[in-house]
């Protein structure tokens, strides 16, 4: 396996290779369907392998970057990208990081700052998953009832947050949507705080927030928060590695294999509905939840193995459906093919 | 326009849920709030030790780090950055040449 070890001159030690790329490709493939970074994967995983905590954060943030643009690249090629929404969303979120962290910095001071945080993470992953599980049972219930569909909860939320009349007033035109500019802006300072005080990426709470809250639809909500994770993940990238806590040549290898798997993953919401990503990403939540509580309990080994099992099954279920569907789309072909020739 | 409706017993179950994960949260904040001391921050070294390593990739990249952890800074986002974008449209021809219909998609829920 020596053949396979490459030295890391920042974190000074040495690393398998096969190890990055595995971990780069899982959370390549989650990110690219779900729209997230995926640092509840990442970070956990190259802390359970051995990187001190803050190259695992630094590292993940600056590979986190690179696999967002491939993310985004290709979900702009499929129109999921509002990049107006986007532009408007960053004033917002820019300013929620930097309140969040200045709130951070108190309760450091305090000496709560990592178990208040933890608690608190919980209890946001709870709800949020909570809420969008309960979102897709209830329009699961309702198109078996009635045969008019389409119509969700959360759309009724952001309909009546749309219906607020301060201007300016914009279209956005990806999304489909009118509203004042000022609810992109508080949505995304309130994403900024909450993650900026949870140490995340923000993609957990961000795309939920611009479908139930702004009223997107799914799939421009993953591509949307791709945009976001992009720019928020240059950016921390560059703090962190200003304070010498980026591993480089790690991140490299694991952009490497997160490539590939956003390819996948992004590829794959082709194949998929919109309210199928929600309950998977329901389920994720409550398992990036689950992990939180066990490591609340002190049992660090198996909260960071289960994150990085989970993190391993669902981008397996993800590959599944990409594959099903690579297979029903030729069928497909072959059928419209046979029928022409006829 | 609808309105969004907590009906039956997972309705119930949801109502119930958020009133009792925050009030958990209100407390565990109070309960840390009484006793939690305050721990000093570790110092970390922010110098990487070049001495064996071989010149090449690691070992330039190791120097830009020891000479100005700004200019480091600044490889890391312009290295992520364009390899995000060679790879991005490295992988787009390559699935484009497995002939997977790459188009715009329709925005089914």
């Amino acid at each position: 396996m020596d053949y396979f070890t490459v030295y890391l001159p920042i974190a000074g030690m040495p690393f398998n290779v096969l190890l990055l790329l595995l971990i780069g490709f899982t959370v390549g493939v989650c990110g690219g369907f779900f729209g997230i970074g995926g640092a509840w994967i990442v970070t956990p995983a190259l802390n359970i392998f051995g990187f001190p905590m803050p190259y695992a954060i630094g590292t993940d943030l600056a590979h986190m970057g690179g696999k967002s643009i491939v993310s985004t690249m290709r979900h702009g090629k499929f129109g999921n990208v509002d990049l107006k929404l986007g532009f408007s969303m960053i004033i917002g979120t820019t300013v929620g990081i930097e309140l969040g962290a200045q709130l951070v910095m108190v309760l450091e001071r305090a000496g709560l700052a990592e178990s208040v945080i933890r608690k608190a993470y919980i209890v946001f992953l709870a709800l949020i998953g909570s809420y969008v599980l309960y979102d897709y049972i209830s329009h699961t219930r309702r198109k078996t009832k009635t045969a008019e569909t389409g119509a969700s909860g959360g759309e009724s939320v952001a309909a009546r947050l749309q219906r607020i009349k301060v201007p300016p007033m914009v279209h956005f035109k990806t999304s489909g949507i009118t509203c004042s500019l000022w609810l992109p802006i508080l949505v995304g300072l309130t994403t900024g705080i909450v993650a900026a005080v949870l140490g995340v990426g923000g993609g957990f709470i961000r795309m939920p927030a611009l479908i139930y809250l702004i009223g997107c639809p799914t799939l421009v909500a993953v591509g949307t928060d791709l945009f976001e994770v992009m720019i928020t993940g240059a950016y921390g990238s560059f703090t962190y590695a200003v304070k010498g806590r980026v591993e480089l040549i790690a991140a490299m290898w694991m952009l490497l294999g997160a490539a590939v798997g956003a390819q996948m993953g992004t590829v794959a919401v082709k194949y998929v509905r919109g309210y199928a990503i929600r309950l998977l990403f329901a389920s994720t939540i409550f398992i990036a939840c689950a992990s939180v509580v066990l490591k609340q309990l002190k049992l660090q080994l198996a909260s960071s193995i289960t994150i990085l099992a989970a993190g391993i099954v669902i981008s397996t279920v993800i590959i599944w459906w990409l594959v099903k569907g690579i297979l029903a789309e030729r069928a497909a072909q072959r059928r419209r093919a046979t029928g022409t020739a006829v | 326009m609808k309105r969004m409706t907590v009906r039956g017993p997972l309705g119930i179950w949801f109502a119930c849920l958020a009133p009792t994960l925050a009030g958990l949260a209100v407390l565990a904040v109070a309960l840390e709030a009484r006793g939690a001391p305050a721990k000093p921050a570790k110092q970390l070294v922010n110098i990487a030790d070049t001495r064996t390593l071989p010149p090449g990739l690691a070992r330039w990249i190791a120097d830009v780090y020891n000479t100005s952890h700004w200019e480091f800074g600044l490889l890391v986002v312009v290295v992520m950055a364009a390899m995000g974008l060679i790879l991005g449209a490295g992988f787009d021809r390559l699935v484009a040449k497995l002939g997977i219909d790459l188009g715009r998609l329709e925005h089914h829920e």
